[in-house]
């Protein structure tokens, strides 16, 4: 997030795009309905019907993977208006007329046709969006999950570009992080491709400070990603895994392919805290301590490094990860030793020191700090871009819409798109065990339009088979008009019917390597007994 | 009787909110959200109001395990990181270090994933890491 | 009051102290003890407010010699006599550090000015509950507005619980909240207005109006206001105000049905107290 939790409250307008708040960020949606309450414009753009349209000024339901035409026809109106911030476009922006003349192909018709939102809907998206300041953009997977999920974003940022809301209080381009510590794990260089404080490894320079600090050459090549991993699996290039404190047999695309590639690995070990569907499959289990169990901190959303504390001894004989990384690294005859978890973040400030330099944890206290925040006396940074952009002037990227990588077919004439539910999380291993959250739902559902089951002669709570290229799955039908017409929705928490049997690993955005979880094409029927 | 509250953070969304967990002789007996803190302020969902749940349960890990013919048994620390040390550094010597692949994760610490990474790109000497914040 | 919390322990008074003692700066409820008298350095006495009250229940049930020392407000008491009046809590083993807590004149259960919520924004008073309001204010506008009012609140709900899981009188293992014959269960919002109101009965003759619900909604949801309402039907019907005499509530000894039949005026309030006598034996 370029700004923070609490400013959402000072937004003028929230447009919220992708992102099932009240069910997914609840705490988050917290904040939208005050400044709602307050009398800031909401405007709410999701292919389901959610919770949160109920309290919007305007709630459109776009077409699966239409986002960037809904975003360019409502910079159209934005444009064709003049209600852009020119002064700021000038002072802070670069290639505002190349994309200025791509947006301006998106006519209302067309874009209506495109995304099946009424054109006067986009033009009042736009009016709030343009017309109130500062205005702030939130967005999930709703936005990154699809073929164009890197294009998406962009035209996220265009937008907000375009009406001067981006290194301003209670503005911004806010993504919203789906767990506690995706945000960490970047920062902590937990990608193929950059070394901690998001510093390249292609770039000699970082490779020599890490490497004169580590004692060790770093490789130059960037790796894999995980969807790459699973297909170089399968090309039986990648012989040995090591997962930590994941479910990616439930959680990563196409499942089956997943399943079949893990049977090829030499050597597979799982580091976790349950016994999960991927750890059954492994050779060795290392039993990991929970985050109750250990010290240490998380960084959120809005960049904020906050202490975790010890709360009970672990369980059993279980140990904390830091602890098993460093039993491991020195088993494989490369020292690693600290005392305890302040130690690291000693060593991450020195060698990320634009963003971590000046964290320690006694300076952390119960309230954290907000990175980037490069020196042991700097308050951190509430929100990024004040002055300037990281990389000087804020860039437009012209994009065009491109459909998603399957569309419906005589066959598969369904769309399918998955998500959360809000009382589980992710692969359900922490929230199914839970007499609350299970007592909350037990088991997974397909959410169908009721005239699309009266169809199919599928009555409520009946069970439908779902069926795409890949896999197929049975789940209750749940008959409801959250969802359109043609769509379904399948939650992605219960192993027994599990969504991403369905969704490929072929389609996934070139860039960002990010599986299309949003749309698939899918057969729909009612199940037999 | 050892009874305590102790600060922390709710283990499950990007949002980060402040918690404090109800300790009844070493057990986590619940949670209740952390009022003056700048993130949530005292509020939870669903999720975190029972995001103690898990902790305690019976089907948590206790100890490493090891699959012999198929079927897992318990061993000590020693033999665990022994035998996936063996392992691992059989495979880099035979396929060299990119034929090993590192998933980190969204849910262990900064510090856990620091060191994670260290150890492929040291130990292990590939940049084959990802994690599921595409997932 | 430090003084006094130190004095208790060291004499044995009590074995135990339940306080706030600040953590890096916050207050966090904190069980002070003998062996351990300089944490009462960190003491902090304050505006601040935990169901205290359902940690005591918690620590008196771990172990039934200890004698706890209780930091209460007024409200606090209230919800102490109320867990006593249902059995909960050993009131023996309870001793209370009675806080003088709120400045307003109207405390005695009427208004708590340490509580400060969020401003009532513009749309909240167009659309909404604005929270803080007395009653009679509330019932001025129509029937069909106070109901859309009442929706535009209610159908906010996250059901997260942090109502019932907050509150200081909540404690059925089985909550009628979470039955699946009553309430439609794994979608949002909770189903309105009748899983509120469902809470709401169940507060009546219960709710001691400490805030904690309306301080825990992460939807701003003037919970207070709603039970206030039904403690209010309470107190005309019956001359019952919770917290204030640790008589078993109304209904707790009578069953639902009887409830029923209360409701649609078969028996007068003399028949009523009679049979709470009777049950309270």
């Amino acid at each position: 997030m370029t700004n923070s939790i609490a400013e959402m409250e000072e937004s003028a307008c929230l447009f919220v795009i992708g992102s099932n708040t009240t069910e997914c960020h609840p705490l988050i949606a917290t904040r939208v309905l005050r400044a709602r309450e307050k009398g800031a414009a909401l405007v709410v753009a999701d292919p389901r019907r959610i919770h949160l349209g109920l309290y919007a000024d305007v709630a459109v339901q776009h077409r699966l993977g239409t986002d960037i035409a809904l975003l360019n026809g409502m910079m159209y109106h934005i444009l064709v208006n003049n209600w852009h911030d020119a002064a700021y476009i000038r002072a802070r922006t670069e290639g505002f007329q190349e994309f200025s003349e791509s947006v301006l192909a998106y006519t209302p018709e067309r874009v209506e046709a495109l995304t099946g939102v009424p054109a006067g809907a986009v033009e009042e998206m736009a009016r709030l969006y343009a017309k109130s300041k500062p205005a702030s953009i939130l967005y999930a997977m709703g936005i990154t999950q699809h073929t164009t999920g890197v294009d998406n974003v962009k035209a996220v940022c265009n937008l907000a570009l375009l009406c001067g809301n981006v290194g301003v209080r209670g503005g911004g381009v806010n993504p919203l992080r789906g767990q506690n510590n995706v945000q960490g794990a970047c920062d902590m260089g937990g990608l193929p491709n950059v070394l901690p404080g998001y510093q390249p490894v292609t770039d000699a320079e970082v490779r020599g400070r890490f490497a004169e600090a580590w004692g060790v050459p770093i490789p130059p090549q960037p790796g894999l990603t995980i969807t790459e991993m699973a297909q170089a699996m399968m090309d039986g290039k990648l012989k040995a895994l090591y997962v930590i404190g994941e479910n990616p047999r439930l959680s990563d695309p196409d499942w089956n392919h997943l399943r079949h590639a893990m049977k090829r690995l030499e050597f597979l070990v799982v580091q976790d805290i349950f016994l999960s569907e991927t750890a059954q499959v492994a050779d060795v289990v290392l039993a990991a301590a929970s985050c109750a169990e250990k010290d240490g901190t998380f960084t959120n959303s809005e960049r904020r490094c906050l202490r975790i504390r010890q709360a009970v001894e672990p369980v059993g004989e279980s140990l904390p990860d830091w602890r098993i990384f460093c039993l491991l690294s020195q088993a494989m005859g490369v020292p690693m030793d600290y005392n305890g978890p302040h130690e690291i973040m000693d060593e991450i400030a020195s060698l990320a020191p634009k963003l971590y330099g000046g964290i320690r944890y006694d300076r952390l206290g119960i309230d954290g700090i907000q990175w980037p925040c490069p020196a042991p006396d700097h308050p951190g940074t509430p929100f990024l871009h004040k002055d300037r952009f990281s990389r000087g002037l804020g860039k437009f990227h012209a994009v065009e819409h491109r459909d998603p990588a399957e569309l419906p077919s005589a066959e598969t004439p369904f769309q399918l798109t998955t998500g959360r539910m809000f009382a589980h999380y992710h692969t359900g291993t922490m929230t199914r065990i839970s007499q609350r959250l299970d007592a909350e739902q037990r088991e997974g559902y397909v959410e169908i339009h009721p005239e699309d089951a009266r169809e199919l002669g599928i009555r409520e709570g009946e069970l439908v088979r779902v069926s795409s290229r890949r896999g197929e799955m049975e789940a209750p039908a749940r008959l409801t008009r959250r969802v359109r017409r043609g769509t379904i929705f399948v939650p992605i928490h219960f192993g027994e019917s599990p969504a991403n049997i369905l969704t490929s690993a072929e389609a996934f955005d070139p860039l960002a390597k990010i599986p299309e979880f949003k749309v698939s094409a899918v057969a729909v029927s009612k199940a037999l007994q | 009787m050892d009874y305590k509250l102790v600060p922390s953070v709710c283990p499950y969304c990007g949002t980060g909110c402040g918690i404090l967990y109800k300790v009844l002789n070493d057990r986590i007996t619940g949670v209740l959200p952390l009022k003056s803190h700048p993130v949530n302020e005292g509020k939870l969902c669903i999720k975190g109001w029972n995001a103690h749940a898990y902790v305690h349960h019976p089907l948590r890990l206790k100890a490493p395990l090891l699959k012999t013919e198929g079927r897992f048994h318990k061993v000590s620390w020693d033999r665990a990181i022994r035998t996936t040390a063996d392992r691992l550094g059989d495979i880099r010597e035979k396929h060299g270090p990119d034929a090993i692949g590192v998933l980190v994760s969204a849910k262990i610490t900064n510090e856990e994933n620091f060191l994670a990474q260290k150890f492929a790109r040291t130990a292990l000497g590939t940049n084959n890491i990802d994690h599921c914040a595409r997932l | 009051m430090r003084k006094t919390v130190q004095q208790w322990l060291e004499e044995g008074i009590v074995d135990l102290f339940l306080g706030y003692r600040a953590v890096e700066g916050h207050p966090i409820p904190w069980v002070f003890r003998k062996d351990a008298l300089h944490e009462l350095e960190a003491f902090r006495e304050g505006p601040y407010r935990y169901p205290l009250e359902k940690l005591a229940v918690e620590i008196l049930r771990e172990d039934p010699r200890v004698r706890l020392g209780l930091l209460a407000r007024s409200c606090t008491e209230r919800a102490v006599t109320v867990l006593q009046a249902l059995h909960a809590l050993d009131r023996e083993r309870l001793i209370l550090l009675q806080e003088p807590c709120c400045p307003s004149p109207l405390h005695r259960g009427v208004v708590c000015s340490s509580l400060a919520g969020p401003e009532n924004g513009s749309q909240k008073r167009r659309d909404g509950i604005p929270r803080g309001r007395p009653l009679e204010e509330l019932e001025t506008w129509e029937a069909d507005e106070r109901f859309s009012r009442w929706m535009h609140e209610l159908e906010k709900c996250l059901k997260c619980y942090g109502c019932r899981d907050v509150c200081p009188v909540c404690f059925c293992d089985q909550c009628t909240l979470q039955d699946p014959e009553l309430f439609e269960t794994g979608s949002l919002p909770a189903e309105a207005p009748h899983f509120h109101l469902v809470r709401a009965v169940h507060m009546a003759g219960r709710c001691v109006d400490c805030g904690l619900c309306e301080e825990a909604c992460p939807v701003d949801i003037p919970l207070r206001t709603l039970y206030r309402k039904v403690g209010a039907l309470v107190r005309d019907l019956y001359g019952y105000v919770p917290g204030h005499e640790p008589v078993p509530l109304l209904w707790g000894p009578l069953g639902d049905g009887e409830l029923e039949r209360l409701v649609a005026g078969e028996r007068s309030r003399e028949m009523v107290w009679e049979a709470v006598r009777r049950c309270s034996g």
